[in-house]
C-alpha cells in the first residue's frame, strides 16, 4: 500500500516522491512547451491546494470536477513557479468524480520556501505570499 | 477474442468491477466452451464461475447462447448473485459501457426475468433509473424502447412474479412520455411513444389496485400527460367514473391525493451517479462553498437546455428522499432549500419552474401529519422565509404559487387541499422549524395581497387548532355524492387553468 501524503504536508524536492489524491478545481489556457501541451490547473484536498501542472494529453484529459490519483509526483521550481507535476516518473489518473471535499487556503504554491538553515538540502516555509491561487481566484 | 466491457478514457483508472468480472473470465476461460466440466463447483469457484460467464455474454456476443446454456447449468441460488453482479454493473457501469454490451445486457435481463431470477425486481429498477428525464440522445431513447419493449413483452410473467415493478415502470414511462411529448416529432419517437402510452394505459386500464401503490405521484406526473389524447379519458375517470378502473377500493381521486409516494419511485429519476453527487453536496459541502459543485454538477446533468426537465425530478428528491439527520441540519453545510432556490434560479422554461414549483409544494396541498413527514415540506417555508432579504421576489414567486395552486389545483377539493396547506403551516410552527410566520406577515416587500390572503390564512389556522379536523376519517368513509357535469367540466377547465397560469408565471430573475 502506498503512502498517501495531504496537500499540507507536501515540500518542494528535486525528488519523485509524491502519492496523493485530489479534486481538480480550475483549468487555465492551454500553452505549448516546444510541440508539448502544457496548462496549468489547480487542484486541492481537504487540507489545502497547489498549482498542478498538466502536461501533453493530461490536459484534455481531466476537467474541473475529477478527482486524480497522483503517484511518484513532484512538487518542484518550473520557471520560477512552484507546481507540483507527474513528471516523467510520475502518473496521473482518474479515480473519480465530484465526491471529495476540498479547501482553497493555504495555496502550497503561493508560499515562499527557503533552504533549511539546519539541512541545505531541504526547505522550509518562510512566508505566505498569498492565502489562496492568485491565478485562480476562489469563486464565491 | 473477447471485446471491451467498457471504454476507459485516457488517464482514467481501472475499475474494480470490470476488472473482476474480467479476470475470472481470463483465468476460466478454458473451461467456458464446451464439454464443461462436471466437477461441482467450490463455493468461491461457484461465485468466479458467475463472474466469468457474465463476462463471456457481455463481451463473446456470438457465444452468449452457449454461456447462458452453461449458467443454467450450474446455477445453484436462483441466480441471486449473477442477478445482484448484472445490478451492480447497471449501478456503476452503465454509462460507460460498449454499444455490444448494453445490447448483451438487455438480452440477457430478459433470459433472467424468464427463469424468475431473485433480484430480477432490482435489476430492472436499476435499469429504468438509466433512462434520463430530458436526455433525447439516440442512446437514452433507445434504452427506453427496449426497456418498454421488455415489460410489455414479460408481462404476464412480471405480473405473477414481480407485481410492484410493473409500477415502477409505469412511474418511469409516464414521466419519460411527458418529456417526449415536448419533442418535436420524428417517426422513431412516434414508434417509442406510442409504446410507452400502450404500456402505460394498459396498467392503469387493468391493473389500477397496482397503480394505486404509487400514491399521490402518480396523479402529479399524470396531469402533465392530461393534454395527450389516450390519457383524456383516463383523466376524466379519476375525476368522475372512479368505478371504470374496476377496483373495489377506489372511490375517489383524494384517496390518491392522500396517500404519500415512497421513495423507490422518486429515486427512479434519478440516476446512481446524479443521487451521488447530490447526497455529497448536501452533506459534506458548506454553505458557501457549493458553486464550484453546482457548476460541475450542472455541467454534467443540467447542459443541454432539454435536460433541465430535470429540475422537477430532482427537487422532488429532495424534499422527500433526501432527509438529513439533525446534525447535519445544525451544521454548516448547505441546506436543502438553498439547493433547491439555485435549481428553481437556473429553471429558463416556465413550464419547468412551474412543475418544480409544484413538486416542492406538492406534499403541503395534501398534508396530513399523520402520514407525511415535516421534512418534505421544510424546504419550501425555509426557501421563501430565507430569501426575504436578498431575493424577495423568490418569496413572492412561491407563496404567489401556493395560493394559485389552493385556488385552482382541483376546485373540488379546495377545502381538502386548504386543510392540508394548514396543517401544513401549523406543523411547521409547532415543530419549530420556523417560529412564527410575522417575518412574512410583516415583510414590507410581499405584495398587500399576498399578506392579506397570508393574514386570512392564519385566521383559518388559529381556528382549526381548536377543531382539530381529521381528514383520513374523511377519506376512509369517502362516499363522495356523485358530481354532477357541469361541476366537473369547472373541475377540469380548473386542472387546465393552473397549467396555463404556471406557464404564464414569470420566471425568476
Amino acid at each position: 500500500m502506498v503512502e498517501m501524503i495531504s496537500l499540507k504536508d507536501i515540500v518542494p524536492a528535486a525528488q519523485n516522491n509524491i502519492n496523493a489524491q485530489f479534486i481538480l478545481l480550475d483549468k487555465g489556457r492551454l500553452m505549448f512547451e516546444g510541440q508539448h501541451k502544457t496548462c496549468l490547473a489547480l487542484v486541492a484536498d481537504n487540507t489545502a491546494a497547489v498549482h498542478f501542472q498538466l502536461w501533453g494529453d493530461e490536459c484534455d484529459a481531466f476537467e474541473p470536477g475529477d478527482i486524480i490519483r497522483l503517484a511518484n509526483g513532484i512538487f518542484s521550481f518550473q520557471r520560477n513557479s512552484l507546481v507540483l507535476r507527474a513528471g516523467k516518473r510520475g502518473k496521473a489518473e482518474k479515480v473519480g468524480e465530484f465526491t471529495m471535499a476540498f479547501v482553497e487556503t493555504p495555496n502550497m504554491s503561493e508560499i515562499r520556501w527557503v533552504p533549511d538553515p539546519n539541512n541545505s538540502k531541504k526547505y522550509v516555509q518562510e512566508a505566505v505570499i498569498s492565502p489562496h491561487s492568485r491565478i485562480f481566484p476562489p469563486v464565491l | 477474442m473477447a471485446s471491451k466491457l467498457i471504454q476507459i478514457a485516457s488517464h482514467e483508472a481501472e475499475n474494480p468491477i470490470e476488472v473482476s468480472l474480467r479476470e475470472a473470465f481470463e483465468f476460466l476461460q478454458a473451461q467456458l466452451r464446451p464439454p464443461f466440466p462436471l466437477k461441482i463447483p467450490t463455493p468461491p469457484e461457484y461465485l468466479n464461475l458467475n463472474r466469468a460467464i457474465l463476462y463471456g455474454i457481455f463481451c463473446e456476443p456470438h457465444l452468449a447462447k452457449v454461456h447462458i446454456k452453461h449458467l443454467h447449468g450450474k446455477i445453484t441460488d436462483g441466480y441471486s448473485f449473477f442477478t445482484n453482479t448484472l445490478t451492480k454493473v447497471v449501478n456503476d457501469l452503465y454509462s460507460k459501457l460498449v454499444d455490444l454490451a448494453k445490447i448483451q445486457l438487455i438480452w440477457v435481463t430478459t433470459e433472467m426475468v424468464c427463469v424468475s431470477a431473485i433480484g430480477i425486481d432490482g435489476l430492472l429498477v436499476a435499469l429504468l433509473r438509466q433512462t434520463v428525464s430530458g436526455d433525447f440522445s439516440e442512446g437514452n431513447l433507445w434504452l427506453c424502447s427496449e426497456l418498454v419493449s421488455l415489460f410489455w413483452a414479460k408481462w404476464d410473467c412480471l405480473l405473477e412474479e414481480e407485481p410492484l415493478v410493473l409500477t415502477s415502470a409505469l412511474y418511469t414511462f409516464l414521466r419519460l412520455l411527458s418529456d417526449h411529448y415536448r419533442l418535436s416529432s420524428n417517426s422513431k419517437l412516434e414508434v417509442l411513444k406510442q409504446k410507452e402510452i400502450d404500456f402505460c394505459v394498459r396498467m392503469l386500464r387493468q391493473q389500477f389496485h397496482l397503480c394505486l401503490k404509487i400514491g399521490r405521484d402518480l396523479v402529479r406526473i399524470l396531469q402533465d400527460l392530461a393534454h395527450v389524447p389516450e390519457f383524456q379519458a383516463i383523466w376524466k375517470d379519476l375525476l368522475l367514473n372512479p368505478g371504470e378502473f374496476k377496483t373495489k377500493e377506489f372511490h375517489d381521486i383524494s384517496q390518491l391525493y392522500l396517500s404519500r409516494t415512497s421513495n423507490r419511485y422518486l429515486l427512479l429519476r434519478i440516476t446512481p451517479e446524479m443521487e451521488i453527487q447530490l447526497r455529497f453536496l448536501l452533506t459534506h459541502v458548506k454553505f458557501g462553498s457549493q458553486k464550484r459543485y453546482q457548476a460541475w454538477f450542472a455541467r454534467k446533468f443540467l447542459c443541454l437546455p432539454e435536460r433541465e426537465a430535470l429540475v422537477i425530478d430532482i427537487v422532488r428528491f429532495i424534499c422527500c428522499s433526501h432527509h438529513p439527520p439533525n446534525e447535519i441540519i445544525q451544521s454548516a453545510i448547505i441546506p436543502r432549500w438553498a439547493v433547491i432556490g439555485w435549481l428553481l434560479k437556473s429553471c429558463r422554461k416556465n413550464y419547468v419552474e412551474g412543475n418544480a414549483k409544484l413538486a416542492l409544494f406538492y406534499d403541503w396541498l395534501f398534508f396530513d401529519e399523520r402520514l407525511d413527514s415535516i421534512m418534505n415540506i421544510e424546504p419550501a417555508i425555509l426557501l421563501m422565509v430565507h430569501s426575504i432579504p436578498k431575493y424577495i421576489d423568490m418569496t413572492h414567486t412561491l407563496l404567489e404559487f401556493l395560493f394559485l395552486l389552493m385556488d385552482n389545483y382541483d376546485v373540488e377539493r379546495k377545502d381538502k387541499i386548504k386543510h392540508g396547506v394548514l396543517s401544513a403551516f401549523c406543523m411547521l410552527v409547532r415543530k419549530g422549524v420556523v417560529h412564527s410566520f410575522d417575518s412574512l406577515i410583516n415583510c414590507d416587500a410581499l405584495s398587500p395581497y399576498l399578506k392579506q390572503r397570508l393574514g386570512g390564512l392564519f385566521i383559518c389556522m388559529n381556528a382549526s387548532v381548536s377543531k382539530e379536523l381529521q381528514p383520513a376519517q374523511a377519506v376512509h368513509s369517502l362516499n363522495l355524492p356523485k358530481t354532477s357535469s357541469v361541476e366537473t367540466q369547472n373541475n377540469i377547465t380548473g386542472k387546465l387553468r393552473i397549467s396555463r397560469a404556471m406557464k404564464d408565471l414569470s420566471p425568476c430573475p
